[in-house]
């Protein structure tokens, strides 16, 4: 923050450059909308370019087009019928983010026959009457006086209507564009269960949330954050369930983000996250509805970021990001296994390189002996030691990873080819490295993709190489000492006031029916507990499916 | 205030009593009933926890040792008791750092410097410190039920294998009930089951109040427990073996085979010793470094560097592992147990009686 204090950069803007985004933020312009609360702590502009809305047409069509600078996708329709004594009406909105069909079926078309009805000349307060009542048929409008707040529903996507002798200016709704449709979860699939999933649309994904959820208790509130971008944020929890506290707090972090751009919802996460300074995640994200459906109804509260279909949930413990919505699609038993498969596996993708440099360099001793053998023999011609190796091994894989998610679809065999056979193969063959280490970090590899939540995932990838630089260097001890830290670490994390590792440490035994096993629907009777402060039963009595009594 | 649960309380008295324990065959000179003597000591040690470590805990419930101290005998006094308590704590860590260290070298990093083992594992010590009595109390439950079931694997393993041997303990109390008390009095009550005082500095933070002597008195006797039949454990599979080996339950360790593929475990029970010393020896650091910080007057992260410091230097001035151990239980004897574990809670807790006796009497 030190470099806004230099001089040149904290230059006073010059005073005839309209700023209006500031003067969109200092008013609430309609209920529905809390604006971030730290903008109006800035000086307002006085000038006058953007102050009222003037009563001369021409006047207010002339500033907005100074303000946005006379962007060529500004579209001002004028009509005027002096025999009806419509002095002077006009529609500006922009093209590229309307629905033409709705400003013409819902806007253009209606006046033109309300003109073509009207038999007696009405005065200006009179076609004010008749435009916001007869001939908008838009279900959202909203009468603005300031023109900062027209020009920032302009932006929004809202046309607005002026009138000849008015002080006040309508904008109506009539967002539109091109957009992407709902289609298949591409980062978390599931064998069983919803194929949908979030697009960039926040008006789509709340919807794809209400839809699921059909009770009044839903509650969406929207926020605008980011100077320049005007993101709209929605948070949606269910009153009576969620923690009231936290969603006061989710309020009070957003309300303090004051940035210039909120382009993913990325953004959102790295301002209010609880540790700053930690490989793990403290907010989940993800992009299936089902998902944030059941975090919402277990009393977390959803942060919908409008332009990615990247949901985040919060507050978030750590055993969250190794449930997969799926896990309560699928029987429970084959549920629970694999869950205890996911949990070896982030393990495994953290710990095994490690191990093996660990033991293989320092503690021969515990290996069996005829496994011993194989290793050295394996080992003979390598060069490097085994710390270096894995090394490697481990860049190689990173490497390979990296390309295959940055290369063009089409050459996508390519990497394969080369990464599975001149990389694997032929470095055994070329007595490089060892065919133990190849297993080991591919194995690695793999297991790192059972973890269902990327962050998570990601995570294990970079505590793996401290790992092993520890285990190389300090053989077990050094291991040892890295999870003491991690653990260390861990147990000191919050999320949202709710401690990292919760069922397991402070220990909440109900908790634990969600945790290692997934025991049966009719079993889960109450909500997981820290999360969810009120309204803990979720269950009715005697849910257990049980044959009829045989009547005798 | 950070505040503890009650499981997390009997978490820390659990591990901080078993901690470094069954590195040694404790009451060795008792041969073949040394558990005996293990369980005589437990006993003593009980009592010397509800006569008198308990009361001073029950008389001012929401203070801790340095606080007692002060209102007890004064600003001067306290400080100068205060101080010798910091130089027990820390040399109590120091005990453990280096029983850390030395072990490290014997058995998992001969070619490394123990200086450096001991840094890192000190500087270990000191974040779980930075993080506050509720993390530590947690890393503590959390690791524990692991610590236990490894235990009971590594038992099972053993009794299985056919090297337990229940018989190796017979003759029971051969030659007579006075070297088995004197074996377990004063060595084994001061080790470790006198070394309660230290939860006069985590006591406060302990909650519900009421309930914190039930669970502390519950967990010291499991915890007890425990001890004795390790040492029954080792007796019985190791025999007379027992008395001469440096770790006895490494050597035991050593011996077992399993399914013909589970062998050479003991790079793994060394790692399981020292997960009790590491939580030992936070222990006495973090009360170093609070007792510290509250004499000073100062929030507690300010008392981690010089009390690191001064264990860390501690630690470096044994010449060798048979040093520090014979040192170790020497000082037990003529310092530790009278003067720390004994003299001084007992003249605090009369003192107290004496002090609010008074006031009443004059409020009355």
């Amino acid at each position: 923050m030190k470099l806004w204090r230099i001089p040149f950069l904290t230059r006073k803007r010059k005073p005839n450059r309209p700023d209006f985004n500031n003067s969109a933020n200092s008013e609430p312009r309609n209920a529905g909308t809390n604006n971030a609360a730290s903008h109006q702590k800035e000086p307002q502009p006085s000038e006058g370019s953007y102050s009222d809305v003037s009563t001369d047409v021409a006047t207010n069509v002339r500033r907005i087009q100074g303000i946005l600078g006379d962007s060529s996708d500004i579209v001002v329709r004028k009509i005027s019928d002096p025999a009806t004594g419509l002095d002077k009406v006009a529609f500006v909105y922009i093209d590229d983010i309307v629905d033409q069909q709705t400003i013409n079926q819902m806007l253009l078309q209606p006046l033109m026959t309300e003109i073509g009805e009207q038999e007696k000349s009405s005065s200006a307060a009179d076609w004010f009457h008749i435009l916001k009542n007869r001939v908008v048929s838009i279900g959202h409008i909203v009468e603005l006086q300031a023109l900062g707040d027209a020009v920032a529903e302009l932006l929004g996507g809202s046309t607005l209507i002026f009138l000849q002798d008015s002080t006040v200016a309508l904008a109506a709704s009539t967002s539109g564009g091109e957009k992407r449709s709902v289609e298949e979860p591409t980062s978390q699939t599931v064998t069983r269960g919803p194929k949908e999933s979030f697009t960039e649309g926040i008006k789509t994904n709340l919807s794809l949330i209400r839809r699921r959820i059909k009770s009044p208790n839903l509650r969406v509130e929207y926020k605008q954050i980011g100077k320049q971008t005007q993101t709209n944020i929605g948070i949606v929890y269910m009153k009576g369930i969620v923690n009231d506290k936290v969603v006061e707090e989710v309020r009070l972090r957003l309300d303090r983000i004051d940035t210039d751009s909120i382009l993913e919802s990325g953004y959102i996460e790295e301002f209010i996250q609880d540790a700053a300074i930690t490989p793990f995640p403290t907010i989940e994200n993800t992009e299936r509805p089902d998902a944030v459906c059941g975090g919402i109804l277990e009393g977390q509260v959803a942060i919908v970021v409008d332009g990615t279909p990247f949901v985040l949930l919060a507050p978030v413990t750590f055993i969250r990001f190794f449930q997969s919505s799926e896990d309560y699609y699928q029987r429970y038993d084959i549920a629970t296994f694999l869950r205890l498969i996911r949990y070896t596996s982030f393990f495994v993708s953290m710990l095994l390189p490690g191990l093996f440099i660990a033991i293989s360099t320092f503690h021969q001793e515990m290996l069996p002996t005829p496994l011993l053998i194989s290793l050295a023999a394996q080992r003979e011609g390598v060069p490097f030691p085994a710390i270096i190796e894995g090394l490697m091994m481990e860049i190689t894989f990173e490497v390979l990873r990296e390309a295959g998610v940055r290369m063009p679809r089409v050459i996508g065999s390519a990497i394969s080819i080369v990464g599975a056979l001149v990389l694997g193969q032929a470095a055994v063959q070329a007595g490089l490295v060892s065919a133990a280490m190849v297993i080991v970090v591919s194995f690695t590899a793999i297991s790192n993709f059972v973890i269902p939540a990327l962050n998570m995932a990601i995570a294990a990838r970079l505590i793996r190489f401290s790992l092993m630089i520890l285990g190389g260097t300090f053989g077990l001890f050094g291991i040892m000492s890295g999870l003491m830290v991690l653990l260390i670490h861990m147990v000191s994390l919050r999320s949202f006031g709710i401690s990292y590792l919760t069922p397991i440490s402070p220990f909440v035994w109900s908790n634990w029916k969600d945790l290692f096993v997934r025991v049966p629907h009719w079993m889960m009777k109450k909500r997981p507990l820290p999360f969810a402060s009120n309204n803990v039963s979720r269950l009715g009595d005697r849910q257990k499916p049980t044959p009829p009594k045989p009547k005798s | 205030m950070e505040r503890i649960n009650q499981s997390q309380l009997a978490a820390m008295i659990i591990f901080f009593q078993i901690g470094s324990s069954p590195l040694f065959l404790l009451a060795s000179e008792a041969g073949q009933d040394a558990w005996i003597s293990v369980f005589i000591g437990m006993l003593c040690g009980a009592l010397l926890l509800i006569a008198v470590t308990l009361p001073i805990h029950r008389m001012a419930p929401d203070q801790d040792l340095s606080g007692i101290l002060n209102q007890t005998f004064g600003r001067v006094a306290g400080s100068v008791v205060g101080i010798a308590y910091i130089v027990y704590f820390c040399y109590k860590a120091v005990r453990n750092l280096r029983e850390f260290g030395d072990l490290m070298n014997m058995f998992l990093l001969p070619n490394t410097p123990i200086s450096l083992s001991m840094f890192i594992i000190l500087t270990i010590a000191g974040y779980a410190v930075y993080h506050g009595v509720e993390v530590f109390a947690r890393v503590a439950e959390l690791t524990l039920a692991a610590i236990i079931i490894v235990y009971v694997i590594l038992f099972l393993m053993m009794y299985f294998t056919h090297l337990i041997d229940f018989h190796r303990l017979e003759p029971i109390l051969d030659t007579g009930i006075k070297k088995v008390l004197n074996a377990a009095i004063p060595e084994v009550v001061s080790f470790p089951f006198g070394e309660m005082v230290l939860f006069l500095m985590f006591w406060k933070y302990a909650g519900p109040a009421e309930r914190t002597p039930k669970v502390t008195m519950y967990s010291f006797l499991i915890a007890g427990t425990f001890i004795t039949l390790t040492t029954m454990i080792i007796i019985s599979s190791l025999g007379p073996l027992a008395g001469f080996s440096v770790v006895p339950l490494i050597q035991v360790v050593n011996l077992v085979e399993f399914a013909n593929f589970i062998e050479r475990l003991d790079p793994l029970v060394a790692l399981l010793l020292f997960g009790g010393v590491f939580m030992k020896m936070t222990a006495y650091f973090f009360g170093a470094a609070l007792l510290l910080a509250q004499l000073l007057g100062r929030h507690r992260r300010t008392g981690i560097i010089p009390a690191g410091i001064l264990i860390f230097v501690g630690s470096l001035l044994f010449r060798s592992y048979m040093q520090q151990v014979w040192f170790g239980f020497e000082q037990n004897l003529k310092v530790h147990f009278p003067i720390f574990q004994v003299f001084f809670p007992t003249a605090l807790l009369l003192a107290m009686w004496i002090k609010s006796a008074f006031r009443r009497r004059l409020s009355g």
